[in-house]
């Protein structure tokens, strides 16, 4: 399955706009429900990444919908035989909507995205928007768990400590988060500067680009093979 | 090649960090700087690569700086970073969520380069650096050593005229530096002149040929390295621990009770053909010990503490921790048994003030306290590793030398029966080294222990009391430290041992 992960970005893009497309046009929960669910399940059959803390994500959604279209509904005078239906069926599309950019996410590094955008002579400033769009969530997350580790390991208790202990120290987090986000943003430009890329010329790639990026540089190197 | 004169730099304070100094490089040479941590060489190297002003702007800049005849300020960008290739001391400072092809291959990329020639460029570097089982990682899931060797790739992939490289060796095993220095010197057809800057002047002495050192922001005259090599006393007098120093009284132990037993320890992380990182790992750790644990960069020393301290799971074995055995203990808990100081501490630091840090650690809980002896024991600690001044900084504003400081202020005060120090770099000058025998001191004197995980085999000479190999996942050796130097399990790791020739049973 890995070698869905190795599809070129844009053809991720693509298919990831079309399911958006499908979960926001099929009408109701009967297909949205299954929809959202098949969605999360084909996360699961191609190996992508992090799908627990995807799962924690999008159960807390969910539930953030359910009710507040179920409030919102019942504001209205609608009963919650009518409402639940509709509230079921925005959050089957937001699922699917975010499982799908899920995958684009956590199989695209931000060198495939470089590569990609560069193969398709899209200009510099695109190229590099679009990697650091789809590129830097993943990085301050992985971020946001060092830190986490760091307390752990200076012995601050925030696994087995009740959720209103373990919310306020993620929030806790945020200082030393936004410090790593300045030094990662400080970081990019600084290795952006002293390697001559320039917004007047368009990049090439060391990588062999199809419907597949090539993910890494292959012992029998040969330019015309493609991945 | 590269001219220098009256340069003088300041961040606002009275005092210029580098005042009137003046070098000059010709094509072909190799110029060290050396200087202890503080003393200004990365200051100096990033004026002289054209970072100051260019891409960092400061309070005080004035003279001259000529980069083949030209002022550098009247290139481009283009024209400078085409010329000058550059690799930070603090090697995250320029790398990113890339892999490691896309980072050698970035600067090509960047100037539209073929991708023929890129590629046959990425081979020449990585078979030529031996960077091969690298290939495909992204760069920040590398050891510290592995990644500066990808960024120093990096810098010789655009063939620079000039390679200026801020303490290059940071973090390498003997056998990388021993593999950068043979690169340095094949990279001399392509790249005409070499400006590194070092605390350690052994390292890169087989490839230098002048010397300079900075104190007090002032650059001496250049001596030439063969001679200099040979002396002890310029080299004190700026501060740094000379490389033809004679071994130190060896440290001798008095174990007491076993505060770390590993058994059978065997990690769920695995390496590319699916071996484990670890496997069949046996250890212990008693009272009173200096215990050092060297090997090759990737051998797993990091996955090791990281499975003791529970970060990294265990897929087999038993840790037993003060006579308890951890299993089911969080990180937390088994963090106040062991305290942790990395290479760098920023990874660790998240309060907003120094002594909120040094509080923190004492506490665990919290950076504020209202109990006097939280307060004094903090002070205290400040006091000891000269950080009073600092005491309401924001830890993240301090240098690399003061955090590293800070860092073993931080696990002094946790009180924990030991610690495990990565890497500790301020100990290549005589002030860090002299800071570093504090804590070992305070450690070891007060029933503690601590355990050494660095590539410095001189400083594992002077300060274990036991030395620990790892090797392909297990543990080939552990004893006495001269012994370790004469054991098969050293000499398969092709490395020279310190001072030149192992150390004579009973003679210092």
């Amino acid at each position: 399955m890995s070698r869905l992960h190795d599809l070129n970005f844009f053809i991720k893009l693509a298919l990831a706009f079309a399911v958006m497309l499908v979960a926001w046009l099929v009408p109701g929960w009967r297909f949205g429900v299954p929809f959202a669910l098949l969605c999360v399940l084909a996360l699961w059959a191609v190996g992508v990444p992090g799908l627990r803390g995807y799962l924690k994500g999008a159960l807390l959604l969910t539930a953030m919908v359910m009710v507040s279209w179920l409030v919102n509904l019942f504001i209205q005078g609608v009963s919650l035989h009518d409402s639940l239906p509709i509230a079921a069926a925005m959050a089957a599309r937001l699922i699917t909507t975010t499982a799908a950019f899920y995958f684009v996410m956590e199989t695209s590094s931000p060198g495939s995205i470089l590569a990609a955008a560069s193969a398709a002579r899209l200009p510099p400033i695109a190229t590099l928007v679009l990697s650091l769009t789809f590129g830097i969530i993943p990085m301050l997350r992985d971020d946001f768990e060092r830190i986490a580790d760091a307390q752990r390991a200076r012995g601050m208790e925030v696994d087995e400590v009740a959720l209103p202990t373990k919310l306020r120290f993620a929030l806790a987090r945020g200082v030393p988060l936004l410090v790593q986000a300045i030094r990662l943003a400080h970081a990019i430009s600084f290795s952006l500067a002293i390697n001559g890329f320039d917004l007047k010329r368009r990049r090439t790639t060391w990588r062999n680009i199809g419907l597949l990026v090539e993910p890494r540089l292959s012992q029998k190197d040969n330019v015309d093979e493609v991945s | 090649m590269l001219e220098i004169a009256n340069l003088k730099l300041g961040f606002g304070d009275p005092a210029p960090v580098v005042a009137e100094a003046a070098c000059s490089l010709a094509d072909g040479e190799r110029l060290l700087i050396c200087g202890a941590a503080g003393s200004g060489k990365t200051t100096f190297l990033s004026a002289a690569a054209g970072l100051i002003p260019r891409l960092m702007a400061i309070p005080l800049f004035s003279g001259d700086i000529a980069i083949k005849g030209r002022p550098i300020s009247t290139l481009t960008r283009d024209e400078l970073f085409s010329t000058i290739g550059f690799v930070s001391q603090n090697v995250e400072d320029q790398l990113w969520d890339l892999s490691v092809e896309d980072v050698i291959a970035f600067p090509m990329e960047n100037r539209g380069v073929d991708r023929k020639a890129i590629r046959a460029r990425l081979r020449q570097l990585i078979d030529g650096l031996r960077l091969t089982t690298l290939l495909g990682r992204r760069v920040l899931t590398l050891s510290g050593g592995e990644r500066r060797m990808v960024a120093i790739a990096a810098a010789l992939a655009s063939n620079p005229s000039l390679l200026v490289l801020d303490e290059p060796t940071t973090g390498l095993d003997p056998e990388a530096r021993a593999r950068l220095s043979r690169s340095l010197g094949e990279a001399a057809a392509s790249v005409s002149a070499l400006l590194v800057a070092e605390q350690d002047p052994a390292s890169l002495s087989s490839i230098v040929d002048t010397v300079m050192l900075l104190k007090d922001g002032k650059l001496s005259a250049p001596f030439p390295a063969n001679d200099i090599m040979a002396l002890e006393r310029p080299w004190l007098e700026a501060g740094i621990l000379p490389p033809s120093r004679t071994r130190s009284q060896p440290r001798t132990a008095n174990p007491g009770a076993s505060l770390l037993e590993v058994s059978g320890l065997t990690t769920k992380l695995v390496r590319s053909d699916a071996r484990p990182v670890l496997s069949q790992v046996g250890l212990q750790v008693r009272a009173g010990e200096v215990v050092a644990l060297i090997g090759r960069n990737g051998a797993g020393k990091t996955t090791l503490f990281k499975s003791i301290l529970g970060l990294s799971g265990i897929e087999a074995g038993a840790i037993i921790l003060d006579g308890a055995n951890a299993e089911g203990w969080t990180a937390a808990r088994r963090a106040r048994k062991i305290a942790y100081v990395p290479q760098s501490m920023r990874h660790i630091l998240f309060n907003l003030t120094v002594t909120g840090e040094v509080v923190f650690s004492i506490t665990a809980s919290t950076a504020t306290t209202t109990d006097s002896s939280v307060a004094n024991l903090a002070s205290a600690m400040l006091a000891r590793y000269g950080l009073s001044d600092l005491a309401q900084a924001n830890p993240f504003a301090l240098s690399a030398r003061q955090q590293a400081l800070l860092g073993l202020a931080c696990a002094d005060a946790t009180g924990a029966r030991m610690a495990i120090v990565d890497e500790p770099l301020l100990a290549r000058d005589v002030e860090g080294r002299r800071m570093l025998d504090i804590f070992i001191s305070s450690m070891l004197g007060s029933g503690r222990a601590v355990m050494l995980i660095s590539h410095d085999l001189e400083l594992v000479d002077d300060v274990a009391t036991r030395l620990v190999i790892l090797k392909d996942g297990g543990i080939a050796f552990d004893g006495n430290v001269a012994d370790g130097w004469k054991s098969p399990a050293f000499a398969a790791l092709g490395w020279s041992a310190p001072y030149g020739a192992p150390r004579l049973e009973g003679v210092a």
